[in-house]
C-alpha cells in the first residue's frame, strides 16, 4: 500500500526508503551533537542565542542540547531528530541524567535494526522481540545495584554525574542530611563561591498578610513561640469572627497565634492589628499555601497533621466564628515573612505524622505521573522537617547559569540513586548485560529474536565506547580487556586503568541506567516501525545547524 | 539485710532518674558518682556510699529537678559533668562543684536525656534529648546548643544511644515516644528505624561496646519488652521473655562486650540474663518488699558493685550481690539561699 501511494507522490507524505534514510540522518545529527559530552573527559557544546543581545549557552547535557535544536533544515531528518529529542526530554524530566547514554543506545538500536528490516526483517516482530528483552536487562541491573550510605558515597555519585568535585562534595553533604525526599533549592547568588545553608522546620509559600505584624521591622519577619495554629482556607471578612477566634485562642492558653487563611478583609485586619489585641495575644496572619484548590487542601492537611489542628475549610461550611479550642494546632515556633511562613516543633501526633508520610511514600511508589510525583515528593520533603539551600556564585553569567542547571540536574539524578541504589558506572553495568544477550542470541531459534538480542548486545556497549573515544582511548582494545574482567570492572578514563567501579567510587544511579535502557529500547523499537512521514504544508520556523 | 525506714519525700515524686559514674578513681583515689533525682543532682566521692547535693554552689532556694546526668568519657582528667533540667543544661568542669549554664535555643527545652561522644576529647560533642524539641547538639563542650532534627519525625526523645566508634561511624540512636530513629552523620539528620511491633515508646537503649564489629544494640520498649539487633539496627528480634511484663526502663550490658550478659529494669524490678536474653533471673540486688527500682548502674570496679535507685529517692549500693548501705538522707542537705 505504501509503495503504491509513493508512486503517485502525494505531496507532504514521505514513504520508504526515504522515511528511514531521513529519520536516520536526523537521529545521527542529533546524536553527533550529544556524543562529545559523555564521560568525565568530555567536550561542551556552545549554542548561539536567538536574540543578538543574549549570551551563547555553554551546555553539556544531552537533553538540553537536544532541546535547543528545534528544527533541522531537511524536514525528513527533522522528524527523526524531533522524535529522539522528545524522548530525551521526557527522560531528562523524569530522571535528570542519562540522556547522552540513552541517545547513543537508541542510535545503535535504530541503525542496526534498520539494517535488519531493510534486508527483509519484520519491523513489528523485531519491535516485539526488542521489548521482550527489557525485563531480562532490568533483572541483571537490579542484581548489581548497591545502596548508598554516607556523604562520601553520595559525593562520589554526584561526581560521576556532574564531574565537578566541589559541587559533588556539597551535594553529597546536602543529601546526606536532607535525604532522598528532602527539599533543595538551588539559587544563583552574588558571590563567587558555592555554599549550602540549612533551614530547620517546615515552610510553605504564603506570605504574611500585613507587614505590621512583623516583630522585626528590619527583616519584615514575625517570630512566634509556643503558638497556636489555625489552619484554614477561609476568607475572613467579619471583625466579630476574628474577635471570637482570638478569645478562643486565649481560652486555649495561647500566648501567640499563627492564623492561616485565604484572605483577610481590611476591617478584620484592623482588629488583628489593634494594640490591645496584639499585647494580649501576638498574632501573625499568613496566606494559606498553594495556588490551586488541590494544593491548598494538601497543604492544609499536612499542616494539620504536623500541628494537631483541625483544618477549617470553606467547602465544609466551617467559619472562624465557630472555632473551638480543640481546632487549634500547636507548635514550639512559627514564623512568617513577606513570602512564606514556617513551623518547627509541631505538636501533632508523631505516630499519625509517620503514618501520613508512609502513605505519601506509598502513593509516590505507585504513581507514574511526573507532576503528581513531584508534588508528592515536595510534600514528603516538607514534612521531614528541614530543607537546604545551595547558593551558587560565579563571575560569568553563562557559567553561573550552566552551574545552576548542572546542580539541579545532578540533584535530580541523585534522588533516583538514593531510592534505587547505584551501579558500576561508566556504562559498565549495561556492558555487563552483553554476555547474557549474546548467549540469548546464540540460543534463539527465531530469526527476529536472534536479531533483537544481537542488536541489543551491540547497543549496550555504545555508551562505554563513546566515553572511551571522548577520552582519547582506543575502544576496541579496552573492550577486549573488560570482556575478560569481572562484570563489576570498568575502565577509569582519568587514571587509565581497569578498576572495580563501585570500589573506585565511579557509579551511576540504578534508576537512571534502568530508565535509559528502557526508554532507548522502546523508543528505537517503535521508531523502526515508522514507514510513512507526513509533513505539514506550512513548516515551522527554521533553525540552521552548520 | 537492712530494714527499711519509712519517710516522707521532700517533693511529691522524688525518684532517682539516672546515675553516672567515673570509670576510674581520680588522683586522690576518689570514685565519683552522680545521681539525678527529682530533688536535684547529688554527688558521691566514694562510689555511692555517701551523697551530697551537687548544686550547692548555685545557691538555689528551690530544688532543681534533674532528669539526666552524664560525665565526659575521660572524667578522671577532664572532670566535666553535664546535667539536664527542665529549661537548662548545666555544665561543671570541676567534678560537679561549680556550674555554668549552656546556651539553649528559645523556647527553652526540657532535657530528657544526655550522651557524650566517645570521641569527646577531640570533637567536644555532646547530645541532649528533649521532651518537645528533638535532639540538641553541642560541639563546644556544652557551651552552645543547636537543634538538628532533619527527618526526626518525633521530637519527644526518651533516650539516646551513641556508637562507641562514633568518631568513625558517626552513628547515634534516639528512642522516642513513637519508636526509634538513627543518625549516621553525627546527629545532623535522622531516619526512622522500623521495629517489628510498629509504634511503641522506646524507653532505653544500650549499644554494644563492640558495635563496630558485632552491630549489637538493645532497645527497651514500654509495651513490648526488650528487642535486640545484631546488624546495627536494621533487623530486630524481640526477647519474648520480657514482652507484656512491663516497661523496660533501662538496659545494662556487659562492659567487656559479652552480649550474653545483660541486666534490665523491667516493670520496676532488676533482672539479669546470662544467655543473651533467653532466660532471666531476679537479681540478688532486688530485695523482696523493696519499692520499685527506677535506676541502676553497674560500677566498673573489681567487686562488681551496683548502684540502685528507688522510686522513693533512696539509693543503695550492692557489692557482689550484697547490699552495703542504703542512703535516704541526701534530701536534707540542700543549700539555702
Amino acid at each position: 500500500m505504501a509503495k503504491e501511494m509513493s508512486s503517485r507522490q502525494i505531496p507532504g507524505v514521505v514513504f520508504q526508503p526515504r522515511t528511514s534514510a531521513g529519520m536516520l540522518g536526523g537521529i545521527d545529527r542529533l546524536v553527533a551533537a550529544i556524543r562529545p559530552t559523555l564521560g568525565p573527559i568530555h567536550r561542551n557544546v556552545l549554542i548561539e542565542k536567538e536574540s543578538k543581545l543574549g549570551l551563547p549557552e555553554l551546555l553539556d547535557s544531552g537533553a538540553i542540547i537536544a532541546r535547543r535544536i528545534i528544527q533541522l533544515p531537511n524536514r525528513d531528518e527533522d522528524m527523526g531528530a524531533m522524535y529522539l529529542r522528545q524522548m530525551l526530554w521526557a527522560m531528562y524530566e523524569s530522571a535528570g541524567d542519562g540522556t547522552a547514554s540513552a541517545a547513543l543506545i537508541f542510535d545503535r538500536i535504530y541503525r542496526e535494526g534498520l539494517r535488519y528490516v531493510v534486508t527483509g526483517g519484520d519491523a513489528m516482530r523485531l519491535r516485539e522481540q526488542l521489548e521482550s528483552a527489557i525485563p531480562m536487562i532490568l533483572d541483571q541491573l537490579a542484581g548489581m545495584a548497591r545502596m548508598l550510605e554516607g556523604k562520601e558515597q553520595l559525593a562520589r555519585l554526584a561526581e560521576t554525574i556532574c564531574y565537578e568535585p566541589e559541587l559533588a562534595g556539597l551535594l553529597g553533604e546536602i543529601f546526606d542530611i536532607i535525604g532522598e525526599f528532602g527539599r533543595l533549592d538551588v539559587r544563583a547568588s552574588q558571590g563567587r563561591k558555592m555554599e549550602p545553608e540549612y533551614i530547620e522546620g517546615m515552610y510553605w509559600a504564603g506570605g504574611m498578610l500585613s507587614r505590621e505584624m512583623a516583630s522585626d521591622r528590619a527583616s519584615g519577619r514575625a517570630e512566634l513561640e509556643e503558638c497556636a495554629i489555625l489552619a484554614s482556607d477561609l476568607e475572613v471578612t467579619e471583625p466579630t469572627a476574628v474577635i471570637h477566634c482570638l478569645e478562643t485562642a486565649a481560652q486555649a492558653g495561647a500566648k501567640s497565634l499563627l492564623l492561616i487563611v485565604r484572605s483577610v478583609s481590611e476591617r478584620a485586619l484592623s482588629v488583628l492589628l489593634m494594640k490591645p489585641n496584639q499585647n494580649a495575644l501576638r498574632v501573625a496572619a499568613a496566606k494559606a499555601p498553594g495556588d490551586s484548590s488541590d494544593d491548598q487542601r494538601e497543604g492544609l492537611e499536612d499542616l494539620s497533621i504536623l500541628t494537631g489542628a483541625r483544618p477549617l475549610l470553606q467547602a465544609t461550611g466551617d467559619s472562624l466564628s465557630a472555632v473551638k479550642t480543640g481546632d487549634f494546632g500547636w507548635a514550639r515556633r512559627a514564623w512568617a515573612d513577606q513570602y512564606q511562613f514556617g513551623i518547627s516543633g509541631g505538636k501533632g501526633n508523631p505516630r499519625r505524622l509517620r503514618q501520613h508520610i508512609a502513605a505519601l511514600r506509598a502513593a509516590l511508589a505507585h504513581n507514574d505521573d511526573l507532576q503528581a510525583r513531584r508534588r508528592l515528593r515536595e510534600r514528603i520533603g516538607k514534612l521531614l522537617g528541614g530543607s537546604a539551600l545551595l547558593k551558587i556564585g560565579h563571575p560569568s553569567p553563562i557559567t553561573l547559569q550552566a552551574r545552576k542547571e548542572l546542580a539541579e540536574r545532578t540533584a535530580e539524578a541523585m534522588r533516583g540513586a538514593m531510592h534505587a541504589g547505584v551501579l558500576p558506572g561508566g556504562g559498565t553495568a549495561l556492558l555487563a548485560c552483553q554476555s547474557q544477550l549474546e548467549e540469548k542470541a546464540h540460543e534463539a531459534q527465531d530469526p527476529d529474536e536472534r536479531a533483537a538480542y544481537r542488536i541489543l548486545a551491540h547497543a549496550v556497549e555504545a555508551p562505554t565506547r563513546a566515553l572511551l573515544e571522548n577520552a582519547g582511548e582506543e575502544p576496541n582494545r579496552i573492550l577486549r580487556r573488560l570482556a575478560e574482567a569481572d562484570r563489576r570492572c570498568g575502565y577509569d578514563v582519568v587514571r587509565h586503568r581497569v578498576v572495580d567501579m563501585v570500589e573506585a567510587g565511579i557509579v551511576d544511579s540504578a534508576a537512571v541506567v534502568a530508565e535509559e535502557a528502557v526508554r532507548a529500547i522502546r523508543g528505537a523499537a517503535l521508531a523502526l516501525t515508522v514507514d510513512v512521514l507526513v509533513h505539514r504544508s506550512k513548516p515551522p520556523l527554521a533553525f540552521h545547524t552548520t | 539485710m537492712e530494714s527499711r525506714q519509712s519517710f516522707a519525700a521532700s517533693t511529691p515524686i522524688d525518684c532517682v532518674l539516672q546515675f553516672a559514674a567515673a570509670d576510674a578513681p581520680d588522683a586522690e583515689g576518689r570514685y565519683a558518682c552522680f545521681a539525678a533525682r527529682a530533688s536535684g543532682l547529688f554527688r558521691s566521692q566514694d562510689y555511692g556510699q555517701s551523697w551530697i547535693p551537687a548544686y550547692a554552689s548555685l545557691g538555689a532556694s528551690e530544688p532543681l529537678p534533674t532528669s539526666s546526668v552524664v560525665l565526659a568519657p575521660d572524667f578522671k582528667r577532664d572532670r566535666t559533668v553535664f546535667a539536664g533540667l527542665n529549661g537548662a543544661i548545666l555544665v561543671s568542669r570541676d567534678g560537679g562543684v561549680e556550674w555554668q549554664r549552656g546556651h539553649l535555643p528559645s523556647p527553652l527545652p526540657a532535657i530528657s536525656a544526655l550522651a557524650t561522644s566517645p570521641n569527646y576529647e577531640e570533637d567536644e560533642t555532646v547530645f541532649a534529648g528533649t521532651a518537645e524539641d528533638g535532639v540538641l547538639i553541642s560541639q563546644d563542650s556544652g557551651r552552645k546548643w543547636v537543634a538538628w532534627n532533619f527527618g526526626l519525625l518525633d521530637l519527644n526523645i526518651l533516650c539516646l544511644g551513641v556508637s562507641p566508634d562514633f568518631g568513625l561511624d558517626e552513628t547515634i540512636f534516639a528512642g522516642t515516644e513513637s519508636g526509634l530513629f538513627r543518625s549516621t552523620n553525627g546527629g545532623r539528620a535522622w531516619r526512622e528505624v522500623p521495629l517489628p511491633m510498629g509504634f511503641d515508646p522506646v524507653l532505653a537503649l544500650a549499644v554494644s561496646p563492640r558495635f563496630a564489629r558485632d552491630g549489637v544494640l538493645f532497645a527497651g520498649t514500654e509495651n513490648n519488652g526488650l528487642f535486640v539487633s545484631a546488624d546495627g539496627g536494621r533487623a530486630w528480634q524481640g526477647l519474648a521473655a520480657t514482652a507484656s511484663v512491663g516497661p523496660v526502663n533501662q538496659v545494662l550490658i556487659d562492659a567487656g562486650g559479652d552480649r550474653r550478659r545483660l541486666m534490665i529494669l523491667l516493670g520496676g524490678a532488676l533482672i539479669r540474663s546470662r544467655d543473651g536474653g533467653k532466660t532471666w533471673q531476679t537479681c540478688k540486688e532486688q530485695v523482696p518488699g523493696d519499692c520499685s527500682i527506677t535506676a541502676a548502674l553497674a560500677l566498673d570496679d573489681a567487686e562488681r558493685s551496683v548502684l540502685i535507685g528507688y522510686e522513693d529517692g533512696s539509693i543503695a549500693r550492692f557489692r557482689a550481690g550484697r547490699r552495703q548501705n542504703r542512703t535516704r538522707s541526701t534530701r536534707g542537705r540542700r543549700a539555702r539561699a
